[in-house]
């Protein structure tokens, strides 16, 4: 058995499903691992996948042609998270797809535990991003901009960042995965990029602008007054919004910013 | 009419004032419209919808819900901003509602705004503030995020309908299940005045959808549709007639959504029912769960209560009780069963469903495969068989598979899971529960 051991994020995992594929070793004697994993096994052959943006996108074209749209999302989104099977699930599935007379029907191969695997993965990390689109908070900056820290549990920026660069087209924003060390950098009518946060002046994210402090104010106080004190339950706000959000929530925060 | 509404409230004041007053108010989705930036204005809309967060209460904050004022000069019983009550009084300006709504919009605190009103002077006079507001925040702050707003019974219907081509979501309140209800807790209003503007604004949605075949950028009229609420048990109507009501609404009146508020005992009045155990938060649950099988499974509100037996089973939901009582019907066979059968299983929703006719194309369908595509097999168990087994040796009979279902803790919204026993029930609205069969 020959372990393919790639970096763990969507680059990484697609360039490990090329190396995988390209050796012809025969796709019952490789595995994908990602390097999250720390448990090596015995008796296999390790090898270690360079990451590589080339590889990479062309393995993204292919599943997109030939896998159609929603297999194309299922694997980025699946990505995302953090589980341990998921690089050679990913594999198997597109090996599964392309080998069907229709490729597009291969996300409907419940059935099959890497599909499933894939699949339900999606759905997680699809949730996790969806809440953060409620949950992030901008603060808003001296100089305008709108700055905006979260701790995702998965690489959710990406799948994050188109949202509200339609929705904030003609604003300055920054949102900061602090998990990860990244941040989604959307200049004013222009393309967000993601780029890495220690190689970024963040100098200038100290100063917040004048009526900051009063918006942050009515909102909390808003929070509070709506609502019900009859229908108050804790254990259901907390099941829909667990503690792990709250630490970026204005509306949750003892003091004043991030 | 003297108006009451003092001059100097700073906007915390009046925000604390106006989202109280506004609280009992239901809908909090923006859901239904899809909506691009146009490039020039800030923001968009998404058909999901997004909760922003959850306040204290357990309900989805999405939209600054406010009142555009509290004063009123009205005197519905159950409402706390009755013209007899001696509360504070407020009053936003159109600058006001829309300088919060951007500030809280670029922060992402929420989707949008839902924008209703008490009565100020007249309904007429007030549904043109409501129109202003919404102008304003359109067209010189360029919103494109979502807006919900109340259409006001009684108000001239040409400024109901401007103010609809700048809403997303318009709902008139139909207040309580049945005009009786009505003569009796608001006597001010009636059926048909409140019957009236729900009509307009589906009219207008129909021919508004003609136009836009023909146009592709004619102006929208409220794209994502129209709603309604009523409250649930301030007056002695049963279920079985606050379903049906819900199903004609849905109708004859093309309605998105029908809201339910467990009624919260806010006045002290003679002609309100004492709720000592509060309001009847599970009673309302069961309502929602019946009110998702009208709208997505196929149900029509007369299989699921009847004169017969008109309110909803406290220990099992809606479609658990229907299945029991109909298990001539069962099992279905999974990789056979059409989808609508599917649907009516206890334990499979729309997504599994969905699912599992997708995967029996490439396949048969076995158990292990149910459970990974969402079903409930702890439920579902006894209803199914995947190609001719049933998943252990049960038996298909009325007794025997509610004692097993009942075992099967039901998740409730409230922070009661597992622990609804007979005691605790009664501290609800005892009338209106019936004992399931068996127990
Ligand atoms: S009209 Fe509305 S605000 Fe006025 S008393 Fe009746 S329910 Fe309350």
């Amino acid at each position: 058995m020959t372990i393919f051991w790639c970096e763990d994020s969507l680059d990484g995992i697609l360039t490990g499903i090329y190396d995988a594929w390209d050796s012809r070793l025969g796709h019952n004697q490789v595995k994908l691992k990602t390097d999250a994993q720390d448990t090596l096994e015995l008796f296999c052959d390790y090898r270690q996948v360079k990451t590589d943006a080339v590889k990479a996108e062309k393995v993204l074209r292919t599943i997109r042609d030939r896998l159609g749209e929603e297999a194309f999302e299922a694997v980025c989104y699946a990505a995302a998270c953090t589980d341990g099977g998921r690089a050679d699930a990913i594999y198997r599935m597109v090996v599964l797809g392309l080998h069907m007379k229709d490729g597009r029907q291969v996300v409907n191969c419940l059935q099959n535990r890497d599909v499933s695997l894939v699949m339900r993965l999606r759905i997680k990390a699809w949730h996790e991003a969806h809440r953060y689109m409620g949950f992030v908070r901008f603060e808003e900056l001296e100089n305008g901009v709108l700055y905006s820290v979260i701790e995702p549990a998965y690489a959710v920026l990406p799948l994050l960042a188109p949202h509200f660069a339609d929705r904030f087209q003609q604003e300055n924003w920054v949102i900061h995965d602090k998990r990860r060390g990244v941040m989604a950098v959307h200049p004013k009518d222009s393309l967000w990029v993601l780029a890495d946060a220690e190689e970024l002046n963040t100098d200038y994210l100290g100063h917040r602008s004048e009526r900051e402090k009063e918006f942050q104010e009515l909102w909390k106080s808003f929070c509070k007054s709506i609502a019900i004190e009859e229908r108050r339950n804790p254990r259901c706000q907390q099941g829909l919004l667990p503690l792990r959000f709250r630490g970026c929530m204005t509306e949750f925060r003892k003091d004043q910013s991030i | 009419m003297q108006v009451r509404v003092p001059e100097n409230l700073s906007l915390m004041e009046k925000l604390n004032i106006l989202s109280d007053a506004a609280k009992y108010d239901v809908a909090c989705t923006s859901s239904g419209t899809e909506r691009s930036n146009t490039g020039k204005g800030v923001g968009n809309c998404v058909d999901a919808g997004i909760c922003h967060s959850f306040s204290a209460d357990g309900r989805c904050i999405s939209l600054l819900k406010i009142l555009f004022t509290n004063e009123c000069i009205y005197n519905c019983r159950y409402c706390l901003n009755r013209a007899s009550n001696d509360v504070p009084r407020a009053a936003f300006t159109p600058q006001e509602v829309c300088d919060l709504t951007m500030g809280f919009y670029r922060r992402n605190y929420i989707e949008g705004l839902f924008l209703s009103s008490g009565i100020l002077k007249s309904p007429s006079y007030t549904m043109e503030l409501l129109y202003q507001t919404l102008y304003k925040l359109r067209h010189e702050y360029g919103f494109g995020g979502y807006i919900h707003v109340k259409a006001i019974p009684g108000a001239d219907p040409r400024l109901i309908e401007a103010t609809g081509y700048l809403a997303d979501r318009m709902s008139v309140n139909l207040e309580l299940p049945t005009a009786e209800g009505l003569r009796k807790l608001a006597p001010s209003k009636s059926r048909t005045w409140i019957l009236t503007p729900m009509r307009q604004v589906q009219n207008r949605m129909e021919e508004n959808r003609n136009e836009l075949a023909l146009y592709r950028s004619a102006p929208r009229f409220v794209p994502a549709g129209q709603s309604t609420q009523m409250i649930i048990g301030a007056t002695p109507e049963n279920d079985y007639q606050i379903v049906s009501v819900a199903e004609s609404l849905y109708q004859k009146f093309a309605l998105k959504r029908v809201f339910y508020s467990a009624f919260v005992r806010v006045n002290e009045d003679s002609m309100l029912p004492a709720l000592p155990g509060g309001p009847p938060l599970l009673r309302e649950h069961r309502l929602y769960q019946a009110d998702w099988l009208l709208r997505y499974y196929g149900f029509r509100a007369s299989e699921l209560l009847t004169e017969d037996k008109p309110n909803f089973n406290v220990l099992l939901d809606p479609k658990c009780d229907w299945a029991l009582r109909h298990l001539e019907q069962f099992p279905v066979e999974i990789n056979r069963a059409d989808y609508m059968t599917l649907l009516r299983v206890p334990g499979i929703g729309v997504r599994s469903a969905q699912r599992i006719v997708k995967a029996r194309r490439l396949g048969n369908v076995d158990f292990p495969d149910l459970k990974r595509m969402g079903v409930v097999l702890k439920r579902a168990l006894y209803f199914i068989t995947c190609r001719g087994r049933t998943m252990y040796p049960i038996r298909i009979e009325e007794d025997y598979i509610t004692r097993n279902l009942l075992n099967v803790k039901e998740r409730l919204p409230f922070g009661m899971d597992g622990q609804v026993t007979y005691r605790q029930l009664s501290l609800f609205d005892d009338q209106n529960f019936s004992m399931p069969p068996g127990a």
